[in-house]
C-alpha cells in the first residue's frame, strides 16, 4: 500500500471543552428514519467549532475529525461555528458525544465540562453500532 | 388528539387523512413514526409469547435488579412497572426527576403553564433550549401568547431571557441571551447571587450585564424559570439557591423541562411509595435520578422502559443482561437480551399522563393496533414472576 508523506505526520491537535446540546431536525430524523439511519447518523456526528480552532488543527467545515478524550475516541464531521467560542465545542446529545464520556445520566453530568483533544482525521464516521459495541 | 411527543402534552392536535395539524417537529415525526420492532430473544426473532417468558425468567434469577425510563409510559403503565419492580425487589431509576422531587416537596415554588401565560412577565431559561425540546412551549404558553394579564406579549409585557452555555436557537429570539463558560458556571452563578444582594459581583464577566440582569429579575412580577435537566443544564442545588434568593426579592416559580411526556407522573408516584406510611424508603423498589442509588454497571439485570439508555451513556457502562419494553427500535434494543415491542402511549395506547406542570392529561388513542401496551406487558410478567 503506497503512503503519503504527510501520514507520518502527526495532525495538529486542539484542546476543547465538550458542551452538548438537543437538536430538534435530529431528534425528528431519530423518529422518522430510525436511529440506525444515514439521517440520523449526518445530525448526530458532527463538532461545532470555533473558525480560530479550525484554524488551528487545519480543517474547513465538513472534514472529519477524531475526538479524543479521557473515556474515548470518536470520529465526527466538523462544522464552522456562525459564533465565536474558542476552545469550546458544541456536539448534539447521543451516543457519539456521549462516548466522550459526556452522559445526562451518568453523574455529575450537569457540572461536566468534559475536556477533549481535536484534530483532522483519515477514518470516516462510525455508525451508532459500531461507537456502542457491548 | 394529544401529543405525547414531550411533557406539554398539546391537546390540540389534529389527526387527518394529509397527516397531522398543529404538531410541532418532534410531534409530528412521534405520530407518524414507522420505526417499530419485532419481539427479539438474543438478537433472534421470536413470538411475543417467547419474549415475555425470557423476561420473566431473566427477573426472576436477578439478583440486583434495576428498572430505568418511565418517562415514556402512560401513568397506568407506571403503576404497574411499580409494581413488579417491588416485585422483584428492582430499584427504579428515574433520570432527570430531581427538579419535579424539590417541587412535590415544596422546596421551591412552581406554578401552571396557564398560569405562565397569563402571568408571567420575565421568563429565563436556565440550560435549556426549548425550541428544540418543547418547540410549542413558547408559542403556547412562555413568551408569544397574550394572557390575562399580559395582552401585549412578547412585544412588551414579557422578558425572555437565556442563561446556557451555548447561543442556542432559544436565545436567538430572546431579548437578552447570557453564554456561559463551561469553565466558569459557578463564577457566574455566584456573581449573579451577588448582584441580586446588592453586591458589585467580583467577576470577569461583564459586571453591568450581571448587574442588568438582577435588575430585571428583582422587578419581575411574576417570575418562570424552565430549568433544563441535560448536560449544560447548572448543578441542581445552585437553582434551589438561586430560587431562594429571587424570592426574597420578587416572586418566581421554577419549571424543569425534561425529556419524556410523563416523567412528573413518575416522581409523583415514586414520592408517594416512598411516603406512604410504614416505608422508610429503603424498601424494594427505589427512585434516584442516576446521581444516587445502585451504579449502573452493578446491576445485573436492566430493564428498560420506554426509554434508550445506551444512547444515554459512555461505552461499557453495562454488563447485566438487559430488557427492553419500547414501541421503537433504539440502540439499547440492537443489543438488548430480550426485546418485547409495545404500543405507544397516545398514540396506540390510550391511559393518563401528567403534564409538566402537574396537570393530568387524558390521552386518548390515535388509531388501533395489534401491539400490547407496555402495561399490558407489565402486567403479564407481574403474573408470572
Amino acid at each position: 500500500m503506497k503512503m503519503e508523506f504527510d501520514e507520518f505526520l502527526a495532525a495538529p491537535e486542539c484542546g476543547v471543552v465538550i458542551v452538548t446540546y438537543p437538536d430538534i431536525f435530529r431528534t425528528e430524523a431519530g423518529l422518522r428514519h430510525g436511529k440506525f439511519s444515514k439521517e440520523y447518523q449526518e445530525l448526530s456526528a458532527v463538532i461545532v467549532l470555533d473558525s480560530g480552532d479550525m484554524a488551528k488543527i487545519e480543517v474547513t467545515d465538513g472534514d472529519l475529525v477524531e475526538i479524543k478524550s479521557e473515556a474515548g475516541v470518536v470520529v465526527v464531521r466538523v462544522k464552522e461555528s456562525e459564533k465565536e467560542h474558542p476552545g469550546i465545542g458544541y456536539m448534539p446529545e447521543g451516543a457519539w458525544a456521549y462516548i466522550l464520556g459526556a452522559s445526562p445520566v451518568t453523574p455529575p453530568a450537569s457540572t461536566l465540562a468534559l475536556s477533549a483533544k481535536v484534530g483532522r482525521s483519515r477514518q470516516e464516521i462510525p455508525a451508532i453500532e459500531d461507537v456502542y459495541r457491548r | 388528539m394529544v401529543c405525547t411527543g414531550c411533557a406539554l402534552l398539546c391537546d390540540d392536535v389534529e389527526i387527518g387523512e394529509n397527516g397531522c395539524r398543529h404538531a410541532c417537529r418532534i410531534g409530528d415525526a412521534h405520530i407518524t413514526s414507522t420505526n417499530q420492532i419485532d419481539p427479539m430473544v438474543n438478537q433472534s426473532p421470536v413470538d411475543m409469547d417467547a419474549a415475555i417468558k425470557s423476561a420473566a425468567e431473566i427477573l426472576v434469577s436477578a439478583e440486583k435488579p434495576v428498572f430505568v425510563g418511565f418517562g415514556n409510559s402512560v401513568t397506568e403503565a407506571q403503576a404497574t412497572g411499580i409494581e413488579l419492580a417491588e416485585k422483584v425487589g428492582a430499584e427504579i431509576k428515574t433520570f432527570h426527576t430531581d427538579i419535579f422531587d424539590d417541587i412535590l416537596d415544596g422546596r421551591v415554588k412552581t406554578c401552571t403553564l396557564p398560569e405562565v401565560r397569563d402571568y408571567a412577565d420575565v421568563i429565563i431559561f436556565l440550560g435549556c433550549d426549548p425550541m428544540n425540546t418543547h418547540p410549542r412551549l413558547l408559542s403556547r404558553y412562555a413568551y408569544y401568547p397574550r394572557g390575562e394579564k399580559r395582552q401585549h406579549g412578547w412585544e412588551e409585557d414579557r422578558t425572555a431571557i437565556t442563561i446556557d452555555l451555548r447561543f442556542s436557537h432559544t436565545a436567538s429570539i430572546c431579548k437578552e441571551a447570557y453564554t456561559i463558560d463551561p469553565n466558569r458556571q459557578i463564577e457566574f452563578m455566584d456573581a449573579l447571587m451577588d448582584a441580586l444582594s446588592n453586591k458589585v459581583p467580583k467577576t470577569t464577566y461583564d459586571k453591568k450585564r450581571i448587574l442588568k440582569l438582577a435588575g430585571t429579575l428583582k422587578k419581575a412580577e411574576f417570575g418562570v424559570i424552565f430549568a433544563g435537566t441535560g448536560a449544560s443544564a447548572p448543578p441542581r442545588d445552585a437553582i434551589i439557591r438561586l430560587m431562594d434568593r429571587l424570592n426574597e426579592s420578587s416572586d418566581f416559580r421554577l419549571l424543569p423541562l425534561a425529556p419524556g411526556y410523563n416523567l412528573r407522573s413518575i416522581a409523583e408516584q415514586l414520592r408517594q411509595l416512598h411516603n406512604r406510611p410504614g416505608d422508610d424508603g429503603d424498601g424494594g423498589s427505589d427512585s434516584s435520578s442516576g446521581g444516587s442509588g445502585m451504579d449502573l454497571h452493578e446491576a445485573d439485570c436492566i430493564l428498560c422502559l420506554g426509554f434508550d439508555l445506551m444512547n444515554s451513556l459512555p461505552a461499557h457502562g453495562i454488563n447485566g443482561k438487559m430488557i427492553v419494553i419500547d414501541p421503537n427500535e433504539t440502540l439499547t434494543s440492537r443489543y438488548a437480551d430480550v426485546v418485547i415491542p409495545c404500543a405507544a402511549g397516545g398514540i396506540d395506547c390510550a391511559g393518563s399522563a401528567v403534564r409538566m406542570d402537574g396537570e393530568t392529561v387524558e390521552i386518548p388513542l390515535i388509531r388501533e393496533s395489534e401491539r400490547l401496551s407496555d402495561g399490558a406487558i407489565l402486567k403479564q410478567l407481574l403474573e408470572v414472576v
